[in-house]
């Protein structure tokens, strides 16, 4: 009996010194990241939130990586080759890639993950918008990928480099919409360790990755509902790095010894932009338009008025604390060459905007402090609407309705729920003035699309703006293989629509990000774009000594 | 005899109100403006067939019940389609199978989502409403049976501040103290834990609770205290009590024996009472803390009108609180010959 005892003494006494003994010798480099979300699902395809697409670009290689300069190198081809009218783009697969259970990556897998996402219709993204022009694909005996495109395409990096490879055996035998992928058989340079939803992702580093292990063993991304809970994680060392934080906070962590403060355009470059509803109601869509925007938008001379009257550098200064950059069109200075730095912006000038609404006939009619169209029809009294899940609209409504006022304009200001707005928005058009904002893809096309008469109709377009000019030249980006050439294009696509005054851009977004110095050294932080929770600091880091 | 027809009759009525709430569910969501298949996703990207190849997977393209083809804006629609093919039916008959279908959101089963939240929320809401019962029970009692004394006016005083305090406002503060002392302030256990032996696994949550816990054990100890006091203080004024202490007996055996049985009555109703609204009801608690409990799932799914996700929540809701409510009343059936319904 007592020797029974003594025994289960011992077990337990064995157990608790095997546990304790795991912060011994060799204590493997965990890097903890604090975020405020979590992904919506570990299945490419379906995901729409920027937390998965981290996480896959971490799991996952593609056909090509994408920079934070912008550009894109290949990743598991060793070589791209293009036919002479550019529809047939031939890739030549590495040798010996594998994936992370052991299992030979081959052109095989890639052809069929491409024919997957080309064959789904309910991958939002993957589908409907990556894989528009594919025709074909095919996988070749030399471990070669055939893409046969539909017609010649400038951008086809920016199409693959989402485009995530799939293990053939693991997807084959899943049903593609239901399956939640949470062992995320991948081949990049980190494998998925473990996963609960809403609370944390652990990743452990692929150290047999073929062109970039990681220095680190571990990274973990930890989800915090709360900021200030963030915050004060990073301060109290329970993470080592943040990726997003209230711009409040930036002061006071700038003071703390061992946290540096990094500021740069996010990885998907973020516009917030002021709407206006200028829809000719002869463009009225016909499904489901309502167009019952003030007639007076419709007048350049008015939104100009308005452009000169918008203090951007006052709203950078009180919405964001100073941590952003005044913005142009919605092309945002994160897209690198593709944002045409030569435009000049409308200086803020009141006396000059109150003047070009006096030549223009805009006068108050009636002595009530708010100016008149020139027939006296109706006042400059416009209904600004913002989603309510916005944070900094509400501050942003009061500063431009003080801008405005001062050019005799009054506003109705409205915080609207974001799908009672969407339904408002496009193509109902049935509002005056939005503050909304867009993501950018790394490729202009998308957000300039935006502008295009065609985009009237599907809801994508939120102003309405219609002009045959730049319509013209957006098909012709859109095939323009000359790099140099597409570039003078989509430059001059932005000087018209930054003349015709479609939008007011008042911001381009900033990614605030911190990182514990004591920690880990290298992380990157001297690109346009910064992310440090993307791949090319991830893989760099290493432990301070 | 009699007391058996009341039960069943109070059960009968549990039952028909879940079965309202079941189609009060469906309708509730469906009035809200926007669109499942497009909401937080506002992209040049996404095209139209996107959109829809997505309403068709969430059987968002069927009419929603016959003669109505969306309930916003209100259309008419076709009358003589098979009701077995309008989203309400398929939405009955699936409940019926205990299925409550796909989170739009994280492509998820519901019921798989709901099952986890619910434990992480009961966990946390188990552990407060322990806490708080024996805290504030005690001090009821304490500051009942020395009422009008100092003692009496600090619990009252402190209660009536813990009661009313806001509770994300609470629960920041005791954040900010709490990561000062090296208390974790997110989550509901360290990653990576989950290698290492189940004792330090939950001594790990049990640190991951403190915080939480003792947010939600200052709120509603406050309550109870009070509750409790007030109770025990109508109970020791009635005449057994006087006569109790005329034969002599002392402090304990006057509140064991006599004052305490007629003065947890109010308590027990309020405590059941608050068991159901609280599974929904910590939401501040959870969001402050990141705690992955129901209440942030449900404020995400609003958010993202997850109409799946939002059915099965509130059902889930609608019947705690149903359920809490009859426990309650036969709880005090059982303890209160007087309310006994004939």
């Amino acid at each position: 009996m007592m020797k029974q005892k003594a025994l289960y003494l011992f077990v337990l006494i064995a157990l608790l010194a095997s546990a304790c003994s795991g912060g011994g010798a060799g204590e493997p480099a965990i890097v903890r990241v604090g975020w405020a979300g979590s992904p919506d699902t570990l299945n490419p395809g379906m995901a729409i939130l920027t937390e998965a697409y981290t996480v896959f670009e971490l799991v996952y290689d593609s056909m090509y990586d994408l920079n934070l300069d912008g550009s894109f190198t290949l990743s598991l081809a060793e070589s791209a080759n293009v036919s002479e009218d550019g529809t047939v783009w031939t890739f030549k697969i590495r040798d010996g890639l594998k994936w992370h259970d052991g299992q030979p990556l081959t052109a095989e897998d890639i052809a069929w993950t491409y024919n997957l996402y080309k064959d789904t219709p309910e991958y939002p993204y993957l589908n409907g918008y990556y894989t528009t022009y594919f025709d074909t694909i095919e996988a070749t005996e030399n471990n070669e990928v055939i893409l046969t495109l539909t017609e010649a395409i400038p951008n086809i990096e920016s199409q693959l480099v989402f485009l995530y490879v799939l293990p053939k055996h693991v997807w084959e035998g899943v049903n593609k919409l239901e399956y939640e992928n949470t062992e995320m058989i991948g081949s990049g340079p980190f494998k998925m360790a473990e996963y609960v939803q809403n609370e944390f992702v652990r990743l452990t580093a692929n150290k047999e990755h073929f062109s970039t292990p990681p220095k680190v063993d571990e990274v973990i991304f930890q989800t915090f509902e709360n900021q200030d809970a963030l915050v004060q994680a990073i301060k109290t060392g329970q993470v080592d790095m943040v990726t997003e934080m209230p711009n409040t906070a930036a002061e006071s962590l700038k003071a703390e010894e061992n946290i540096d403060l990094v500021v740069g355009a996010p990885l998907s470059p973020g516009v917030t932009d002021i709407i206006f509803n200028q829809v000719d109601p002869e463009n009225c869509p016909a499904e489901g338009g309502l167009c019952t925007g003030h007639p007076a938008l419709r007048d350049r001379n008015v939104r100009l008025a308005m452009a000169h009257a918008t203090d951007k550098q006052k709203l950078i200064d009180v919405i964001l604390l100073g941590l952003g950059n005044p913005g142009l069109t919605l092309i945002p200075d994160g897209l690198g060459v593709w944002y045409n730095d030569s435009l000049a912006d409308y200086e803020f000038d009141t006396a000059k905007a109150n003047q070009i609404l006096d030549d223009a006939g805009y006068v108050d009619a009636d002595g009530d402090g708010i100016r008149d169209m020139p027939d006296g029809s109706r006042p400059l009294t416009f209904r600004l609407n913002w989603p309510s899940d916005s944070l900094t609209a509400p501050r942003m409504s009061e500063l431009l309705a003080e801008m405005w006022g001062a050019i005799g304009i009054s506003l109705e200001p409205q915080a609207v729920d974001p799908d009672a707005l969407t339904a408002q928005c496009c193509p109902a058009f049935d509002f005056d003035i939005m503050i909304w904002g867009w993501a950018s893809d790394p490729d202009p096309s998308a957000l300039l699309y935006v502008y295009t008469s065609e985009a009237v109709p599907t809801g994508s377009s939120e102003t309405g703006y219609s002009n045959p000019k730049y319509d013209e030249l957006y098909s012709q980006q859109q095939v323009e293989l000359n790099f140099e050439a597409r570039k003078e294009i989509v430059w001059e696509m932005q000087k018209i629509v930054h003349d015709d005054v479609v939008y007011i851009i008042p911001f381009y977004d900033a990614n605030v990000q911190a990182f514990r110095t004591d920690r880990f050294t290298g992380w990157i932080t001297d690109q346009a774009k910064v992310e440090l929770s993307d791949v090319t600091s991830l893989v760099v880091i290493e432990p301070v000594k | 005899m009699d007391r058996t027809r009341a039960i069943l009759r109070k059960a009968a009525w549990s039952v028909f109100t879940i079965f309202f709430v079941i189609i009060l569910n469906f309708f509730l969501f469906r009035v809200l403006p926007g669109d499942p298949a497009r909401a937080g996703i506002r992209d040049p990207r996404l095209n139209k067939d996107a959109i829809e190849a997505l309403r068709v997977r969430f059987g968002l393209d069927k009419p929603v019940i016959n003669c109505f083809e969306t309930l916003n804006p209100v259309e008419f629609g076709s009358c003589t389609v098979n009701p077995m093919e309008t989203q309400f039916f398929i939405y009955v008959r699936n409940l019926l199978q205990g299925e409550m279908g796909y989170s739009y959101h994280t492509n998820r089963p519901v019921v798989d989502i709901l099952g986890e939240r619910l434990w992480n929320t009961v966990l946390l809401i188990g552990a407060g409403q322990i806490l708080s019962i024996i805290f504030g029970v005690t001090l009821g009692i304490f500051a009942a049976w020395r009422a009008r004394t100092k003692v009496d006016y600090t619990a009252v005083g402190a209660s009536l501040v813990a009661w009313s305090l806001p509770t994300f406002w609470l629960a920041i503060l005791l954040l900010f103290w709490g990561s000062t002392i090296g208390l974790p302030v997110a989550g509901k256990a360290t990653p990576g834990m989950s290698s290492y032996p189940l004792l330090q696994q939950w001594g790990d949550i049990a640190r991951h609770m403190l915080l939480p816990t003792l947010t939600y054990t200052i709120v509603y100890m406050g309550e109870y205290t009070l509750i409790m006091r007030s109770s025990l203080l109508d109970v020791l004024s009635e005449d057994y009590i006087l006569t109790a202490k005329a034969k002599g007996l002392n402090t304990v055996q006057i509140l064991r024996d006599h004052a305490l049985k007629n003065a947890m009555l109010p308590l027990v109703t309020v405590i059941a009472i608050n068991l159901g609204f609280t599974v929904a009801g910590v939401i501040q608690i959870e969001s402050v803390f990141s705690w992955p409990g129901l209440g942030s799932a449900i404020y995400e799914a609003v958010v993202r009108r997850d109409f799946p996700m939002l059915q099965g929540a509130f059902l889930l809701i609608a019947v705690t609180v149903i359920l809490a409510n009859l426990l309650a009343d036969l709880t005090y059936n059982y303890l209160d010959p007087r309310v006994r319904v004939e």
